[in-house]
């Protein structure tokens, strides 16, 4: 075992989040330690509230905490400038969000691009690569449609290609599943766990649908910002 | 009382207000349109402050007319004062038997006041400490002191002073400021040939009697006891002009009214002394008439420009609520989802238009009416420096009730249909689509109806447009054709597709617009600034349909830009994404940008060709003659040809061709007025037409310019006029043409000529001013025409002079008029006076860009609460780029290369236009056919332009922008509105 496969991907140490709201605050996250290793599929479920899409925010670093730290790959990501944490996420992670969150002005392919164009890659390259990669989710003939012209599915596809395209370290997935149909759902899963198995692809989804918190590896269960439940299965189903 | 226009205006404004008033009888739209109202504040106060600006421009240009009206109806109130109408008499015996006959009028109840008084033109010179201190041109009047002081009782006549007896005389503030007299001055007043002294008892403000002229609107005049001018004249072996002045029962304004009845009067009263020259002249109300004439013209001048401004304050309402619109796209599909009809989204939006409507037409009208001040103020600076000669205006501002309801009416108007037409389309929505947000279905083809409906609409229009194109009817030329071709789209979409029509009727209607003068060169013939509105929508709307369309054409040149793989070609990349892929609203501030853009830049480049064109515009005016003197008829100057040519003149003016003038009036055969012109005849002598000013137009059979002068110098039936004879401000119009009948009226004799316009003279500004007071259009004529035609009332008082080649031309102007000074010599540089006529028009054209630089103001206005808009339409995209690794300058970059890529394509498509449009002139327009050499570019002009619109729409960005770059990406990317 490497030094790089040895080292865990991200840890967050006692991590809190808390939304202030006039004389409110609210603590999302309350202390909350957590560490993902390369490779993994981790399924982070809970009820409403519970602090699931804070985690996957603060553990990203597109939101700021209020206390703790989180190591990505071994480097502090609020210890980093805005600047700094933006080029890093840049480099290292991938997004799928339940609402697609596609450029509506762009086609699938500048959609997909877009990462690669972030990391440097040459206009021709970062274009073959992005088709690549459609063709990959299965929409090789949809690339110069826009968002609007495409289904549900086929827009959480592309979503998906433009999170893995420039290979991430780790994937976040907000809901994946939370737009589509059970058909496309399953579709969209079978995708994700295939780029895990056979890519070693890490990602870390939220989810509050038991039977794709289930079909996980790793299900970590939260309540009221913290962890309460984690638990690794060898085999799933 | 109101005009029906207005009239018309209130009856709409309250229909719409009682249609609104039933819709918020209904308690959801009415709740739904608050709502929507107070949501985002900020928002609601930026739409109602772009749609202000529209009703401001509209209230300002209306207020412009009626304050230039007020301007010239007020010098009228204050040179006139009481005095309503006059009868000139030549003689002494023929003056006392007017007021003899007019004396019965004293018992009128028509009737406040008669005075007669007898005066001429004068010379007056102080001798000071200083030097001597001469003004040549005073109105010298012996008068009943006391008569004058209760003239037009109970108002003040003016003049209630006491007889400075023999050897004083009493002064107005005019000329008193000119000589820097007081009282106890010594002045030598030089008339009727004669030497008169006097001291200065007293100094009078130049009002009412104490401002009398005889036309300009800011006299000099002096005041002696009876009998001192009389006793002077026949020591010179003449007689004074004898002026019976009456004064209309009411005040100075109200008295105005009554012109008609109390001059029938005099008529009636003066019977056969009419006929011998001793007429009713009716000085106030011919000063009123011009007055409403000169306001009219220059408020519609004023409201053309206006206009293009107001075209995009309603196409930045428009583009608003397109945005609001998609915004509002998923609220508005889950409404009528849930069972809101189409009209309930019309009502809701109307209840909201109304409210932007009526605020931003309240604040419109209070700004509008601050703007026309400024205005106003600026415009009479820039009219009173076209003439030095006493025509000065004072500053009156004056709104009318009219044009502030109007004003405020049209504006609410314009923006509540606005909004409503935008909100039918809105509320055509795809329920489906709307809630999803999914691109509306596409039909597979347009509708059969709107095929038909577009095929008759084409047919109908074309057999409209073909006889006003052969007619060359300029609006209808440009209009017609284009609303053809508009109403085929649908019917050619169905043949090739909706994109190649739009281009194939945008690529028509441009081409249209650039070459139908070439085609019709007439039609710019028309004295109306209505084909340049049209014109200038047409081509700009054509081109940035073109634009729109085809933007990845454009922009396939920065591909390399927009493909880099750093973060400033990804903000080129956004920059340019959102404006293609929203090609209506992209469109509509294209629009608003160019539309201005295109009327700035064609005023710069007519002001280049026109300041291009300088040295030989004034060649032309003055065809080698370098200074005109107008000087006192009453002491000529005798042999004024060997007068001027030789003593201390010798060598240095080289010939001299006096003038014989009279006054006069015309009419317009052009028949765009019926109002009789103010005229001056000119006499010219033989040697004046050695070498003529140039004509612009002779009748055929004349073989040259020179050839025009000799005919109407020896045969009386024919007559030249100047270019601009008849024309009131604006665009001139077609000119009188060689071959036209000219009707010439003595106005004392109310006797009538018919004359034949031999030719037309390219530039007779030299001419304007001859009479010394008001301007009047010169019409040309022998000698002998001129005096067989006006008898006594020609007068030989104006000499040309041709100087030697490097002669001082302003020295010896100013020496002239120091040796000449007892014949009350006015020496004018010509040269000087045709580039001072240039430089006022440049400065009217500067004010006029100034006006549609708030046209602009609107655009970059529009473009700020565009982005603002922006960055909440695309919060959760932002959020999104954020997540993806996008830096937060970058997102900022690429906002404000979006607002630039924007407002560069704007000024871009308007400059080109504007320069075009101005080629096309060049080359094609009579205006412009003596002007030679290469098309001048005002490249400086036009990069300014270009860089201050640009950094405007920057700052009018930034803010947006700063916003965009703080958006956080955890909150954006969960945020649904």
């Amino acid at each position: 075992m490497d030094t790089e496969e040895s080292t865990p991907l991200l840890v967050a140490e006692s991590v809190t989040k808390v939304y202030r709201t006039g004389s409110q605050a609210v603590v999302a996250l309350d202390g909350l330690s957590l560490t993902v290793g390369r490779g993994e599929l981790v399924a982070v479920m809970g009820p409403s509230g519970s602090g699931k899409t804070t985690l996957l925010n603060c553990l990203s670093g597109l939101d700021d905490i209020d206390g703790g730290r989180v190591l990505v790959e071994g480097r502090d990501l609020f210890a980093m400038s805005d600047h700094e944490r933006t080029a890093h996420r840049a480099r290292s992670m991938g997004f799928v969000f339940q609402s697609f969150n596609l450029i509506p002005v762009l086609d699938a392919a500048e959609n997909v691009e877009l990462p690669l164009l972030l990391a440097g890659v040459p206009a021709h390259a970062a274009r073959e690569r992005a088709l690549a990669m459609l063709a990959k989710v299965g929409l090789a003939g949809r690339a110069g449609h826009r968002p609007a012209e495409l289904s549900g599915g086929e827009q959480q596809r592309v979503t998906i290609a433009r999170a893995l395209v420039a290979e991430p370290a780790v994937v976040w997935a907000d809901e994946p599943t939370g737009n589509l149909d059970s058909a496309m759902a399953a579709q969209v899963m079978d995708l994700l766990h295939r780029l895990n198995e056979e890519e070693a692809q890490t990602i870390v989804l939220v989810t509050h649908d038991d039977d794709i918190g289930r079909s996980a590896r790793r299900l970590v269960t939260m309540r009221d910002g913290r962890v309460i439940g984690d638990e690794v299965r060898s085999a799933v189903g | 009382m109101l005009d029906p226009l207005t009239l018309g205006l209130i009856v709409a404004v309250a229909a719409v207000l009682a249609f609104v008033a039933v819709l918020l009888g209904k308690a959801v739209l009415r709740r739904l349109a608050g709502r929507q109202l107070t949501r985002r504040p900020a928002e609601t106060i930026l739409v109602v402050l772009g749609s202000v600006l529209g009703t401001a421009l509209i209230v300002a240009s209306l207020a412009v007319g009626d304050s230039l009206d007020r301007s010239v109806r007020q010098t009228a109130y204050d040179v006139l004062g009481p005095v309503d109408e006059s009868v000139r008499s030549a003689t002494l015996e023929q003056g006392d038997e007017v007021a003899q006959r007019l004396a019965p009028l004293a018992s009128d109840p028509r009737v406040d006041g008669l005075l007669t008084i007898r005066g001429d033109q004068a010379a007056a010179v102080r001798q000071g400490a200083d030097g001597v201190v001469a003004e040549p041109r005073v109105l010298l009047w012996e008068v009943d002191f006391d008569a004058a002081a209760g003239f037009g009782a109970p108002d003040a006549s003016g003049l209630d002073v006491a007889d400075p007896g023999p050897g004083g005389v009493v002064i107005n503030a005019n000329l008193a400021g000119r000589l820097g007299a007081g009282p106890g001055d010594e002045l030598v007043f030089h008339a009727y040939g004669q030497r008169i002294g006097a001291t200065v008892t007293r100094v009078v403000p130049a009002e009412g009697l104490a401002g009398l002229g005889l036309g300009a609107s800011a006299n000099q005049d002096a005041f002696v006891s009876p009998g001192v001018l009389t006793a002077a004249a026949a020591a010179g072996g003449v007689q004074p002009t004898t002026t019976s002045l009456v004064s209309n029962a009411g005040g100075v304004e109200s008295g105005a009214e009554l012109t008609d009845e109390v001059s029938a009067a005099m008529a009636d009263r003066l019977g056969p002394l009419t006929a011998r020259g001793a007429s009713v002249a009716t000085p106030k109300q011919d000063v009123l008439d011009a007055a409403a004439e000169t306001g009219e013209s220059l408020g519609s001048l004023f409201l053309f420009i206006g206009s293009f401004c107001i075209i995009a304050g309603i196409l930045l309402l428009v583009n608003v609520f397109v945005m609001l619109a998609d915004e509002r796209r998923g609220q508005l599909g889950i409404l009528r989802a849930i069972g809101m009809r189409r009209r309930h989204v019309t009502g809701e939006f109307a209840i909201e238009g109304a409210v932007y409507a009526l605020t931003s037409a309240v604040l419109g009208a209070a700004f509008g009416v601050l703007l026309g001040r400024v205005v106003v103020a600026i415009a009479l600076r820039i009219l009173n420096s076209y003439d030095q000669g006493g025509n000065q205006l004072r500053v009156a501002f004056e709104i009318t009730p009219a044009s502030l309801i109007g004003g405020a009416a049209t504006g609410f108007l314009f923006a509540f249909l606005a909004v409503v037409l935008t909100s039918v389309r809105i509320a055509r929505t795809n329920i489906i689509a709307a809630i999803r947000d999914l691109e509306p279905p596409v039909r597979p083809k347009t509708r059969t109806r709107l095929v038909v409906l577009s095929a008759v609409a084409t047919v109908l229009l074309t057999a409209a447009a073909i006889p006003a194109v052969v007619a060359s009817a300029a609006t209808q030329t440009y209009l017609l054709p284009t609303l053809a071709a508009v109403a085929a789209v649908p019917m050619l979409s169905r043949l090739i597709g909706s994109r190649a029509a739009l281009t194939v009727v945008a690529l028509g209607v441009l081409a249209w617009g650039l070459l139908a003068n070439t085609v019709r060169p007439d039609i710019y013939d028309e004295a109306s600034t209505a084909p340049y509105v049209v014109l200038g929508c047409m081509l700009s709307f054509a081109a940035v349909t073109l634009v729109s369309l085809h933007q990845p054409v454009l922009l396939r040149p920065f591909r390399r830009l927009v493909e880099r793989p750093t973060q400033r070609g990804l903000a080129t990349r956004l920059a340019v994404a959102y404006p293609t892929a929203k090609r209506f609203r992209t469109g509509a501030t294209l629009a608003m940008y160019s539309v201005v853009v295109l009327v700035i830049v064609l005023m710069t480049q007519i002001m280049t060709v026109i300041d291009r064109n300088m040295d030989q515009a004034v060649a032309d005016a003055t065809s080698g003659w370098s200074l005109r003197l107008d000087y006192n008829p009453t002491t000529p100057i005798a042999n004024l040809g060997q007068e001027l040519t030789t003593g201390p003149f010798a060598g240095r003016i080289t010939d001299a061709a006096p003038l014989t003038i009279a006054v006069a009036e015309g009419d317009d055969p052009r028949l765009t007025t019926d109002v009789q012109l103010p005229v001056v005849a000119v006499g010219v002598p033989e040697d004046f037409t050695f070498t003529p000013p140039v004509l612009d137009a002779r009748l055929a059979r004349l073989p040259s310019d020179r050839a025009a002068w000799d005919l109407v110098r020896l045969d009386p039936a024919y007559v030249l006029v100047d270019t601009l004879y008849g024309s009131s401000g604006g665009p001139p119009g077609e000119p009188v043409a060689p071959g036209q009948g000219i009707t010439l009226t003595d106005p004392r004799t109310g006797r009538e000529v018919e004359r034949t316009v031999a030719g037309v003279v390219r530039d007779g500004s030299p001419f304007y001013g001859v009479t010394g007071a008001d301007l009047r259009f010169p019409v040309f004529m022998g000698i002998d025409s001129v005096v067989d035609t006006f008898g006594v009332a020609a007068t030989q008082s104006s000499a040309m002079l041709r100087t030697a080649p490097g002669v001082d031309v302003p020295s010896l102007a100013t020496q002239l008029q120091g040796v000449l000074v007892d014949h009350g010599v006015v020496a004018t540089d010509l040269g000087a006076a045709v580039e001072q006529s240039y430089a006022a028009n440049n400065q009217f054209f500067r004010l006029m860009q100034g006006y549609l630089a708030l046209g602009l103001l609107v655009g970059i206005t529009s473009l700020g609460v565009i982005m603002v808009r922006a960055v909440r339409e695309r919060r959760r995209a932002i959020g999104v780029l954020r997540a993806l690794g996008f830096q937060a300058r970058t997102i900022r970059t690429a906002f404000l290369a979006e607002s630039a890529f924007i407002a560069v394509e704007g000024v871009v498509i308007g400059s080109v236009l504007g320069v075009v449009i101005t080629w096309l002139l060049y080359r094609n327009s009579a205006a412009f056919e003596t002007i030679s050499g290469p098309y001048p570019i005002a490249w400086g002009q036009i990069l300014t332009l270009v860089a201050v619109t640009l950094v405007a729409s920057a700052v009018a960005t930034l803010a947006p922008a700063q916003r965009a770059a703080r958006i956080r990406p955890a909150v954006a990317v969960r945020v649904r509105d």
